[in-house]
This record gives C-alpha cells, structure tokens and sequence, in this order.
C-alpha cells in the first residue's frame, strides 16, 4: 500500500519512522517492562491492569505459564514452580549448592553441560531459558500495547554482575529473540529515572536492595552525564534472605518435626507476607499449616528488627567500601536514592540514613524506577532523540585477572575501572614449536584463582611453530560498553592472529544456545502465528487510516460515487473483519482494498505531480 | 565516524602541557567531551565497524584519562613521552631511608590482623601512605620541571613503591572486610 502514502505533495511519505523500544528490568521476584510515549516513560501493565509481573515460571503443564498465572502453583507446587531464578544465572552447580535452601529445586549436571538445569515435570531446563520465557512475556506485553514489533531493548542488570551472569542475560535475551542495545546497570538507571542530572550536578549514591541481589553505586552528575566512580554490592544478597531468617525465626517457634519443599515454601510464603505487613503496622499474625502440622503466632516489629538487622548491616560494608574506591567522604554526597522493593522496609532506610547522614529518596516507586531508567535510555538508543545529551559512563564491577603460576591470580584490569577499556599483555612461548597456549580469566578481587569466579578457558591455537621464547604472543582483553568480556590474541613477529576457542566456565556454549533456539523455535510456531496476525491487523487498521484520510482529502474531488462505493464496501469489509479475521484473509482482504483503490491511487499520483513537480528533479521526490 | 590520532600523546589529548601538575578539571571536561562524541551508545544503530571503531577509540580514551588522573601512572609517562627508558625493571631504588621505611610499612601491614581493630588500622595506614605519595609526588614534579629526568626517574619508582604497598593495604582491608562481615 505504498502508493497512498504519497499523500502530501513536498511532505515526506514516512517523517520519521518512529522505533518501538522498551526497558526491561529482570528482576528475582518480579520483572517489569517500559517504554517512552508522548516523551514520557512510564511502565506497561497486563490486560489484568498488572505493572508487576513475578518472575515465576510454572513447567508442571506442557503449556508453560508466567507471571501471576505460574504464581498459584507456587505453594502446591513448589518443585515445577520456578521462582528466584535470577540467583542461578551465570551459575554453576558449585555455586548452587552454596545457596543451600534457599531453592527447592533439584538440579542435573552433567559432564558436557557446565550450566546445571533444573528436573521438572515437563523437562530439564536452566535458568537462561527460563528467564528467556519471562522475557518473552514481557516484549509480548509490550508489542501489544504499541502495536509492533520492538526495534530493541535496553535491559538492566544488578552492577555487581560479573561476566557470565551479563552473558546469561544476554543469552536469555538471544532465546527470546530480543536485539538488546544495551545493559544497563541497575543504579545507573535509577538515577536516570529520578532525572536528577537536570535537577543538580554532584556526587549521588543509588542504594539498590532487591529480592535477591543488593547494589551500591556512587555516581557524578554533571550536564546529563551520569559517570560511575565506582560500584559494589553483593549479588547473593537481598529481601530473599529477610524472608529466610523469618522463616527460621518460624521454625525455631513452631517446632515442626518434618519440614518437605512444600511445607517450607508455604513457610516462605508467610514469612514474606509478613515482612510486607511490618512496613506499615506494628505487629502481624501468621498461621502455616500443610498436613497435620500447623501454627499461628505474632510477629512484632522489635522482633522483626531484631531478625533482620544483622541482613541489612551486611549491605553497610560494600557502602564504605564504594565510597573509598570512589574517594568520596560520605559529607560529599548530595543525595542518597533507594531503589528495590526491600527497600520499603523501614529498617533498610532507617538504617541508610543512619549511614550516610542524610534522609534517602525515595520518591518514585522503587519497583518501578529501575525499569523507567532503562525506558528512557531505550528511547535514545533507538534514536528517537538524535540530539539528546544523555550519556551514561559505567565501570567494571569486579576486577579482571588470569590465573598465574600456583594458583595465583594476576589482575588486568580492576575494578572501578571506566568501561568500555582494553588491556593488552605480552606472552612468549617456553617450548619448542609451540603452537597454542591457553589462558584462564577470572574475576574477582582475591589472590587465590579458587577464591575468584572463573570466567573461561580460551585456548589461542594457530600461532607459527617458533624455537622457544621467540614468539612474541600479544594478548587483547576487551570489555564492552555492557561489561562483557572478550580476548583475542596475535603474534607479533610474524602477525598471525590467534584461533580461539572459549570455554565458558558457567555459560552456555554457542551450540546449546542454537539448539535451545531451534527448540524454542518448534514450541513458539503458536507464538508466530499469533504475530503474524497482530501485524496483519496493525497493517488493516494503517490502510483504513490512510484510505480514509486520503478520501477526506480529495476522494469527492477525484472519484465518482460509483468508484467512492467500490473502495468503501471493500474498507468496510476489511474494518468489520479486524479483529475476526485469520491473518491469511486479513491479507487478501488489504489487498482487495488494494486493488479497489488503484485507479483512485493513479488519479492522485497524477494530480500530486502536476502540483509537487514543479522545478523539481525525479530523485527529490519522494514516491 | 569521525576517528581519533592515535598517535598523539595523552597530554595532547587532553590539551595539557607537559607537566606534572595539570589541570584536573579540564582534563575532566575534556575526558566527557571524547566519550559524548565516541562513546558506544552513540552507534548502537551504526555499522558493526562504527560500532567496533567505538569501542577501540573510547578505550584508548579511557586508558589516557586513567593514566593521565593517576600521579604515579602520570610520572611515568612522562618520563617515557620524555624518551626514558622505563622498561628496565631491574633497577631498584639505592636510597637507604626510604628502603627502612618500606621495610617498617611491610611489617606493619603484617601486623594488622593482630591489632584491636584491623580495619581502622588500614585505615591509619592508607592516611599515611597518601600523604607520603603526595610528598614524592611534589619533589618528582620538582625534578622533572628543571628537567632532571634521571633524577625524576628515581623518584617516579619510589612513587611506584608507595603505590604498590598502598594498594596492597587496600587489599588486605578489602580481605579483612569480608571475613568480619
């Protein structure tokens, strides 16, 4: 239907093709998604009026389902219901028996897979996929309420992600079919949400507690830059862990003999609702049963802070230390920002406060706020604002090192350390025609390579055979604006670059995300039909809109009323079936409107030219 | 793309003299002019070279700002924009006061798991440590403004000590930190 879009003479057909972008905070209990409108950003619900969606998963149907209708299985359930799953991402199986309890599920590993997945009833899965499912919930969402398809998205991630919970992320996002501008760090896009940059210029602390992870960044404000001076937090470490020490507050009262996955759930269950109950009121019931055991008792907010405190004391020692790395005194910082749900308990900002000697802010929903950010970074990105100011100056969260001799590690780049930002080293070999060597990269700040996080393996191969200690191996380590890693190497006397192969420690390979994709491909032929038909009705509803503003225009000028009638029944006809019809006959009927209209179209095309023509060469004008 | 010369030196990329003591405030301005122009969130719909081009010339950037904040990575790029050699790491410092009193730092630092309160004994440590690298920090900019280089030279790897033994304080704080959190 190009043709009608000529329209205007001397105006362009299409003045900017407006993108649909949209920000999407991932959350551990609950995920949002937003977008900019009118210049303004503000976050979508479901049909059901719902902002929050849980992170919850349900794989006890073949169907999966998310959100709230995955949360009702969660407590006769617990074993198919996936929840807190962020915990697990760029995870192995070591690092998920150290989490203990705090996840149900049980989990398989085996030899050729270094990511661990999850038994359910309907199959294995890891937590990318699982995550990849939320997304996909979330660009459905938002696809819907903008009527198209997304250009891209900008999804936020705690600071303190090392490398491979960012490449999880990142790889959630490939097997949602997302094209991800960038990730965003989760403070920095709080403080864009607050727009602080317009309000003062300073130095600001962004004290972001999550279910599940807790983040501390210090930030420079000064003319719509939002620089990093430094990040630091604790990715295991957030409300989830108020709701533990309830819970065993709980256990300690009641006294249960036998505690399965289902009764300790429920356990959590309550023990959350009554944290939330204690921001507002002073004292809360709780009742547990499952079985024949069951009890019901009083939390009182003294004992609720005397459970809770020692959490939230944990969150002060990363405070100090960000401060020192950013060399700022705590009388520097103009204002402090909370962001994350925990942060409604009144303790956390009591505490805060105490902290850093000032009242935090606490203003916009911290819920939401992270999510708004990251809206507002999307819209730029996607270009809609060419001329924006806004720039955000992020850091490496944790130092960057190789494992060296016994053990040790030795750092290349370390933490705080403005990103994007490339490290070289030089390397020789110690053999005789040696060809390939191999370099461990960890992160992390401790001395022993076991007490950092081993990122991957890569192995350089293909460099020329050479006598030994002549070959002079030059090796790259890049890290991207997103904080993600990678490393190439050459050899500098004769220049060959080196082969890599990466063996990601805790990260999907390439072949298990291809194959994860083929899966996914088969289980959302559904999911593309549906589609289909959404941009066959977008596509209707553009035709009726420009069919009708063009008759409005010039269709009594140009037509008679027996051409008027033929386009019209055929308009009518598409409008009446919109929202009925499948996405085949939606398109043969566009294209009936298409053929009843073309002679009005030449019509206009002539009338156009004789007006628009005028002194003008054939390429300037736009058909 | 516009694309940076990479030839320049970092002084010239930040339009400061050749000195010791320069204008942080500018070099900072300067810094977020580079990155606003550069910066890859400026080619998230350019081409994969535009977007590759990004990367490498705001790095380069980066590593400039952060040689050009830091005194002691300053010094010695000074010396080497300067045509000293720098490589000869075995060359170590013949001054026997400063040798004792870095001797009497490595002692105390191994201490500190002893004391009362270790962190704020990191913390005395580190005060001290800054003030001391300020004090080598001006006579190196001394040596280097008459043009002294070998005698800068010196001093730039004493600034390079202080520099290790304070991050090493700093590491341990960090350790101590997480064992008593």
């Amino acid at each position: 239907m190009a043709l009608l879009q000529i329209s205007e003479p001397g105006q362009s057909s299409a003045p900017h093709q407006h993108r649909f972008a949209a920000g999407i905070d991932l959350g551990t209990t609950n995920s949002l998604v937003s977008t900019v409108r009118s210049g303004k950003a503000e976050t979508l619900p479901d049909a059901n009026g719902h902002v929050l969606l849980p992170s919850i998963v349900y794989m006890g149907n073949e169907q999966r389902l998310v959100g709230h209708e995955a949360q009702k299985f969660q407590s006769d359930d617990p074993l198919n219901t996936l929840s807190s799953i962020k915990r697990l991402m760029g995870r192995g199986i070591d690092d998920i028996s150290q989490l203990g309890d705090v996840l149900p599920y049980e989990f398989i590993s085996d030899e050729n897979q270094t990511v661990p997945r999850i038994k359910t009833a309907t199959g294995a899965i890891s937590a990318v996929e699982v995550s990849a499912e939320i997304l996909k919930n979330l660009t459905q969402r938002a696809e819907q309420t903008l009527g198209g398809e997304l250009d891209g998205v900008v999804i936020t991630v705690p600071a303190y992600f090392d490398d491979a919970q960012r490449q999880a992320t990142r790889d959630a996002a490939t097997l949602a079919g997302l094209n991800v501008y960038r990730l965003l760090n989760e403070p920095t896009a709080a403080a864009v949400a607050y727009g602080l940059d317009q309000q003062h210029d300073g130095v600001i602390a962004v004290y972001d507690l999550g279910g599940g992870t807790f983040d501390i960044s210090i930030l420079r404000l000064n003319k719509g830059i939002f620089e990093v001076l430094a990040t630091g937090g604790d990715s295991a470490l957030g409300g989830d862990d108020i709701d533990h020490a309830i819970g065993e507050w709980m256990l300690q009262q009641a006294g249960f003999e036998t505690i399965d996955v289902v009764l300790s759930r429920r356990i959590l269950i309550a023990a959350r609702a009554a944290k939330e109950a204690l921001t507002t009121q002073n004292t809360t019931a709780i009742a547990v049963n499952y079985a024949d055991q069951a009890w019901q008792g009083d939390l009182t907010i003294e004992q609720f802070r005397l459970i809770a405190q020692p959490i939230i004391k944990k969150t002060l020692t990363p405070c100090r230390r960000v401060l020192r790395d950013a060399n700022i005194d705590i009388d520097q910082i103009a204002q402090v920002v909370m962001v994350g749900g925990s942060t409604r308990v009144p303790l956390v900002s009591e505490m805060v406060a105490g902290f850093f000697k000032r009242e935090p802010m606490s203003d916009l929903d911290p819920d939401q706020v992270v999510a708004i950010g990251a809206a507002i970074q999307a819209d730029i990105l996607c270009g809609n604002k060419p001329d924006g100011e806004m720039l955000l100056l992020d850091v490496l969260p944790l130092s960057l090192g190789i494992e060296t001799m016994g053990g040790l590690s030795e750092k290349i780049i370390s933490r705080n350390t403005p990103i994007p930002v490339a490290k070289a080293q030089e390397f020789t070999t110690f053999k005789n025609g040696q060809t390939s060597m191999s370099v461990h990269v960890i992160q992390g700040e401790r001395e022993l390579v076991s007490d950092c996080r081993s990122l991957a393996r890569f192995e350089l191969r293909g460099f020329p055979p050479m006598v030994a200690g002549a070959a002079r191996i030059r090796v790259t380590y890049q890290v991207d604006a997103d904080g993600l890693m990678t490393v190439s190497a050459e050899e500098l006397t004769s220049g060959v670059t080196a082969d890599i192969v990466v063996k990601p420690s805790y990260g999907l390979t390439d072949s298990e995300i291809e194959s994860m994709l083929r899966a996914s491909m088969e289980f959302a032929k559904e999911d593309i039909e549906l589609r289909m038909l959404k941009e066959q009705q977008v596509e209707a509803k553009r035709v009726i809109e420009a069919i009708d503003s063009a008759l409005e225009t010039d269709g009594d000028s140009l037509l008679d009323e027996s051409e008027l009638n033929n386009i019209f029944q055929h308009r009518n006809k598409l409008e009446q079936q919109i929202e009925t019809a499948t996405s085949d006959s939606l398109k043969k009927l566009i294209k009936a409107v298409e053929v009843a209209s073309e002679s009005y179209v030449a019509k206009r095309m002539n009338s156009s030219v004789v007006k628009a023509f005028a002194g003008k060469k054939i390429d300037e004008v736009n058909l | 793309m516009k694309t940076l010369d990479l030839s320049q030196n970092y002084f010239e990329l930040f339009k400061q003299p050749l000195s010791f003591d320069i204008d942080l405030a500018q070099v900072h301005e300067n810094q977020q002019k580079l990155q606003a122009e550069f910066h890859p969130d400026r080619f998230v719909n350019g081409s994969d070279q535009d977007k590759r081009l990004s990367v490498q010339q705001t790095s380069w950037v980066n590593e400039a700002h952060q040689t050009m904040i830091n005194p002691v990575k300053r010094a010695r790029y000074m010396l080497e924009v300067s045509g000293v050699d720098m490589q000869d790491e075995s060359e170590t410092t013949s001054d026997i006061e400063f040798l004792m009193e870095q001797i009497a730092l490595r002692e105390q630092m191994e201490e500190v798991r002893d004391k009362e309160s270790p962190l704020e004994e990191c913390d005395d440590i580190i005060r001290h440590l800054k003030v001391r690298l300020k004090d080598i920090s001006d006579d190196f900019s001394n040596r280097f403004g008459l043009g002294d280089l070998e005698t800068a030279k010196l001093v730039s790897r004493k600034m390079q000590f202080v520099q290790r033994i304070l991050e090493q304080v700093m590491d341990l704080q960090f350790q101590l930190e997480e064992e008593y959190s």
